[in-house]
C-alpha cells in the first residue's frame, strides 16, 4: 500500500519536474507576462532600432556627406565613409552664414521669445486652470480657436499694421505677441500649462490662502516652483520651434541684411538654385546644403543633450495632455 | 483693547467687497494679457482679414487704397481658377487622409513600447524625441529635398509600378507621394509620440495587476485595457495631428497666401480655414461614432 503511494508520487514528481522544465523553457523564451519573455525582447529591439535607425539616418548623412571632398563626392563607391575628412565645405558654410553674427541674432531672438512665452503663458495657463474670471468658458473656445487659426490667415493685417506703425524689418512683431502669451504656438503652450496646473492639489493652494498668502503670491511662490517639469517642456519647444522658424523672420524681416540662421539657410539654397539654372549644379551645392543645415541644427542639438534627461522626465510628469 | 477694534473695523471695512468679486478681480488680472493679446493679435487680424477677402486691396506709397468687390475673390478661387486652390487641395487632402493613420498608429505603437521597461531606454527615449526638435525646421525640407525620405525597398521592388496598375490614379499617386515620404511621416510624429507617452501615465499600474491576477493575455490587456485608456488622446493627437498637418508653413496651399495680392489672399486664407474646420469637424463626428460603436458593442 505504502509502496504504491510512493510510486504514486514518484511519478507525480517526475510530472512535476518534467513540467517546471517546460514551463521554465517557455518563461525564458515567452515570458511570464509576455512582456519579459526573450522573442518579446528581440522584436521590441528590432523595432526599436529600425526606427532609431530612421532616425538618425538623415543626421548621419548629412555629418558624412558634409565632409567629402571633390574626389570622394564623385566616387559613388564612396557612401558613408569618406576616405578623408574636407572641412572646406563647412568653413565656406560658416562664412557664407556669416556664422557667429546670424547665430547671436537667432539666439537672441529665439531666447526672447522663449523667456517670454515661458513666462506669459504660465500666467494665462495658470488663469484658465484655477482661477476664475468672467466669460472663463468663452476664452476657453477662445483659446482653442487660436490653437487651431492658421498663421497664414492673420498674416496680413499683421504685415499692414506692421509696416503701418513702422516696425517692419525689426524684431518687434516676432518678439511682442510672445509677450502676451501668443506669438509661435503661444496656444499650444498655454494649454501645457493649464493640463499641468489642473492636474495639482488644490490643498497647497488652500494651505497658503490660509497662511495669508495672496494669489499672486501664491502663484510666484507656490505653484511655480512645482511647475518646474512644464517650464521646461515650454521653454526647450518654445525656443527649438522659434530657432527653426522661417516663416515669421521671412515675412517681416524681407530684405534686411542680417538675419537669424533658418532665414539666411533659405537664402542660401534659393542662392544656389539660382547658380545652378545659370551655369550648371555644382558637386558641392549639396554638401554646402547639408552644412548649412548642420550648422543650424547644432545649437539646439547641444541644448538637448544637456537637457534631454529633465525633458523626457518633465514630458512624463506634466502629463502634457489629461 | 481700543486697537483691537480698530483691526476688527479695517477687516470689517475691507470685506465690503465680497469675497466672489475679489477672486473674479484677481482671476481677471491673470487673465488679462492673454486676453489683450488675443485681441489685438488674433481677434483683429481675423476680423481684418475677412473683411479685406471682400475687398480689392492696393499698398500704396501714401497708403492703403480698398475698394470692396464683394464675393470676386471667393468666386475667383472656388469656380473661376483652378490652380490656385482645387489642384493643390485635393492632392493634398488625400495624402492628409492617408498620412495620419499612419502617424497615428506608428506613435502609439512606438510609445507602448518606449514605456516598457527595456535595457537602454533612456537612450532610445532621447533618439525618439529628436524629430520634436527638428520637424519645425527648414531642415526637414532639404532632406526632403535630397530624397533621404524614401524607405529603400520601394525602388527594389518596383511597388511604384504595383500600386500604379491596381489603383485608380486619384489615389495611387498620393499613397506614392506618402511611401516616398515615408521616413518624413515618421519624422512629423515626435510630438505625438510625447502625447501618448504622457497619456499612458495616465492608466494606473494597478489595473495592469488585476488584469494580470484575472489571467488576462497581453493581447486582451492591450485591446481592453490600453487602447480603451488611450481614447482621449487618440482624438487629441487626431486633432493636433490635423491641425500640424494643414498649418505647415511648407504646405502647398499656404504658400499661396503672399503679400502680392492682399485681398485674394485672405479668401484663399479663410476658405483654407474653413475646410480645416470642416475637416476637423468631420474627425470629430467619425470619432464620436466610432466610440459610440465600440461602447454598444462592449455592452453586449
Amino acid at each position: 500500500m505504502t509502496r504504491l503511494i510512493t510510486a504514486i508520487k514518484d511519478k507525480r514528481v517526475d510530472q512535476i519536474n518534467w513540467r517546471l522544465g517546460l514551463t521554465k523553457a517557455r518563461y525564458l523564451i515567452l515570458g511570464k507576462e509576455a512582456d519579459k519573455g526573450l522573442l518579446f525582447r528581440a522584436f521590441i529591439y528590432l523595432v526599436l532600432i529600425d526606427v532609431a535607425y530612421i532616425y538618425l539616418n538623415p543626421i548621419l548623412f548629412m555629418i558624412v556627406t558634409m565632409v567629402k571632398d571633390s574626389a570622394d563626392l564623385l566616387d559613388p563607391s564612396v557612401i558613408w565613409v569618406p576616405r578623408t575628412i574636407y572641412l572646406g565645405v563647412l568653413q565656406d558654410a560658416w562664412e557664407k552664414l556669416r556664422y557667429p553674427k546670424q547665430f547671436s541674432i537667432s539666439l537672441m531672438l529665439s531666447l526672447g521669445v522663449a523667456v517670454l512665452q515661458t513666462i506669459s503663458c504660465a500666467v494665462a495657463g495658470y488663469a484658465f486652470a484655477r482661477l476664475e474670471f468672467p466669460f472663463k468658458r468663452f476664452w476657453m473656445f477662445c483659446l482653442l480657436l487660436t490653437f487651431i487659426v492658421p498663421i497664414q490667415v492673420t498674416i496680413l493685417p499683421n504685415l499692414i499694421a506692421a509696416s503701418q506703425l513702422g516696425l517692419m524689418r525689426t524684431y518687434w512683431p516676432i518678439v511682442l505677441p510672445a509677450l502676451f502669451g501668443h506669438g509661435l504656438k503661444g496656444a499650444l503652450f498655454v494649454i501645457i500649462y493649464r493640463q499641468f496646473f489642473s492636474t495639482q492639489p488644490k490643498e497647497l493652494e488652500e494651505a497658503a490662502k490660509i497662511d495669508g498668502a495672496n494669489v499672486f503670491k501664491i502663484f510666484y511662490k507656490v505653484m511655480l516652483p512645482l511647475a518646474k517639469p512644464a517650464i521646461l517642456v515650454v521653454f526647450l519647444f518654445s525656443f527649438v520651434w522659434t530657432w527653426n522658424d522661417y516663416y515669421l523672420p521671412s515675412m517681416y524681416l524681407n530684405g534686411v541684411k542680417d538675419v537669424p540662421l533658418s532665414l539666411g539657410i533659405s537664402q542660401i539654397s534659393a542662392m544656389l538654385s539660382q547658380q545652378a539654372a545659370e551655369f550648371g549644379p555644382s558637386i558641392f551645392d549639396e554638401p554646402l546644403k547639408m552644412a548649412t543645415a548642420f550648422l543650424i541644427i547644432l545649437p539646439p542639438m547641444i541644448l538637448y543633450a544637456f537637457t534631454q534627461r529633465w525633458f523626457v522626465e518633465g514630458v512624463e510628469r506634466t502629463g502634457l495632455v489629461e | 483693547m481700543a486697537v483691537k477694534t480698530a483691526t476688527d473695523k479695517k477687516v470689517a471695512k475691507k470685506r465690503v467687497i465680497p469675497a466672489s468679486v475679489t477672486r473674479k478681480l484677481e482671476g481677471s488680472i491673470f487673465a488679462a494679457p492673454w486676453i489683450i493679446g488675443f485681441l489685438v493679435f488674433m481677434l483683429f487680424p481675423l476680423a481684418y482679414s475677412l473683411y479685406m477677402s471682400f475687398q480689392q486691396v492696393r499698398i500704396l506709397g501714401t497708403g492703403i487704397e480698398i475698394t470692396p468687390v464683394g464675393l470676386k475673390h471667393y468666386r475667383y478661387i472656388m469656380l473661376e481658377n483652378a490652380n490656385i486652390l482645387y489642384n493643390q487641395l485635393f492632392p493634398f487632402l488625400r495624402q492628409a487622409l492617408i498620412m495620419i493613420p499612419i502617424i497615428l498608429v506608428f506613435s502609439l505603437l512606438v510609445a507602448i513600447i518606449l514605456n516598457q521597461n527595456f535595457a537602454g531606454r533612456g537612450f532610445f527615449r532621447s533618439i525618439f524625441f529628436l524629430p520634436v526638435i527638428f520637424t519645425t525646421g527648414q531642415v526637414v525640407r532639404e532632406f526632403m529635398n535630397q530624397g533621404e525620405g524614401d524607405i529603400g525597398f520601394i525602388q527594389r521592388y518596383n511597388i511604384t509600378s504595383i500600386i500604379g496598375q491596381n489603383l485608380d490614379p486619384t489615389w495611387a499617386s498620393p499613397l506614392i507621394a506618402v511611401m516616398g515620404s515615408f521616413v518624413l511621416v515618421l519624422w512629423y510624429s515626435g510630438v505625438q509620440i510625447l502625447i501618448f507617452l504622457a497619456g499612458r501615465q495616465t492608466i494606473s499600474s494597478s489595473v495592469y495587476e488585476a488584469a494580470r491576477i484575472d489571467g488576462a493575455s497581453p493581447w486582451e490587456v492591450f485591446w481592453k485595457i490600453t487602447l480603451p485608456g488611450m481614447v482621449p488622446f487618440i482624438l487629441l493627437n487626431l486633432i493636433y495631428t490635423t491641425v500640424d498637418l494643414f498649418t505647415f508653413p511648407t504646405n502647398p496651399i499656404l504658400t499661396q497666401v503672399t503679400s502680392a495680392n492682399y485681398g485674394q489672399s485672405s479668401a484663399l486664407a479663410w476658405i483654407y480655414f474653413v475646410i480645416i474646420l470642416v475637416f476637423l469637424g468631420i474627425v470629430f463626428w467619425l470619432f464620436s461614432k466610432a466610440q459610440k460603436a465600440s461602447g454598444l458593442a462592449a455592452n453586449k
